[in-house]
């Protein structure tokens, strides 16, 4: 079931449950397309993970069947992609999430006075 | 591992994909693996990484359908193998307790007088004795 960009608007975080891989290519894919070599790349200077291949698809896969990203025309036999309106609404509901989040924490930490 | 055997493994786990995968994605994972395998990543590292990517193609609904073909039959082989393993337990305690002597006295055992085994009731019908722990109770 494709994610349209009004669930984005509404706040609802769609991101919640696709896992940690499919988050990281969306940062990664949100400054412009890019094939499955060019993201493992990437998110490993991003943030230290390295994505396994057979991950990378799985979650390509399954970005595309929520309409979070769109494949472009190959370029030899390298398949681009990239964010979609719907998937750029969608990340930054969940960067927003991330955020409250991690204030809550830090302040927790601080009440705590650990 | 050398370099034909590195190709060779992940050409093969590439197959375990399914065929729709394969035509969208084969050539690139091929080459993807490649890369990788160039950048210093063990070979059976990749090989792996693909192995789990196969077994959650192959689970991953398509669209339009529930549950793709496989994935139904391997979900009625663990069912049919889960209803054997919890029958078989039942069966065989319950041929044991039918062939095992009564243990105890006969007040013990609730329920009327049993008769002997073999023996038809009065009500004229067969009864199978179920006994356990010491204890019966007829049926």
């Amino acid at each position: 079931m494709a994610v349209s960009e009004r669930d984005g608007r509404a706040g609802q975080d769609v991101l919640r449950r696709v896992g940690e891989a499919s988050v990281l290519i969306l940062i990664s894919l949100a400054d412009g397309p890019k094939h499955g070599y060019a993201l493992i790349q990437d998110i490993k200077e991003l943030a230290g993970v390295e994505l396994g291949p057979g991950t990378l698809y799985g979650a390509l896969d399954r970005l595309e069947r929520l309409g979070l990203i769109e494949p472009l025309p190959a370029d030899d036999r390298r398949h681009p992609y990239r964010i979609t309106a719907a998937g750029a609404a969608a990340l930054r509901v969940h960067l927003d999430s991330l955020e409250r989040v991690s204030a809550a924490g830090r302040l927790r930490l601080q009440l705590g006075g650990i | 591992m050398n370099e034909p055997r590195t190709t060779r493994l992940v050409e093969a786990v590439l197959r375990c994909y399914p065929a729709r995968w394969r035509r969208r994605h084969g050539d690139e994972a091929a080459e993807l693996a490649a890369l990788l395998i160039s950048d210093g990543i063990p070979a059976g590292s990749i090989a792996w990484n693909y192995l789990a990517g196969a077994a959650r193609a192959w689970l991953t609904p398509r669209p339009g359908r529930r549950l793709s073909t496989v994935a139904c039959a391997l979900l009625v082989a663990a069912g049919s193998l889960g209803v054997s393993a919890g029958l078989l337990p039942s069966t065989t305690s319950a041929r044991a307790a039918i062939t095992s002597q009564p243990q105890g006295p006969a007040h013990c055992r609730p329920g009327p007088p049993e008769p002997e085994p073999g023996m038809i009731s009065a009500l004229g019908r067969p009864r199978v004795i179920i006994q356990g722990a010491g204890h019966a109770r007829s049926c």
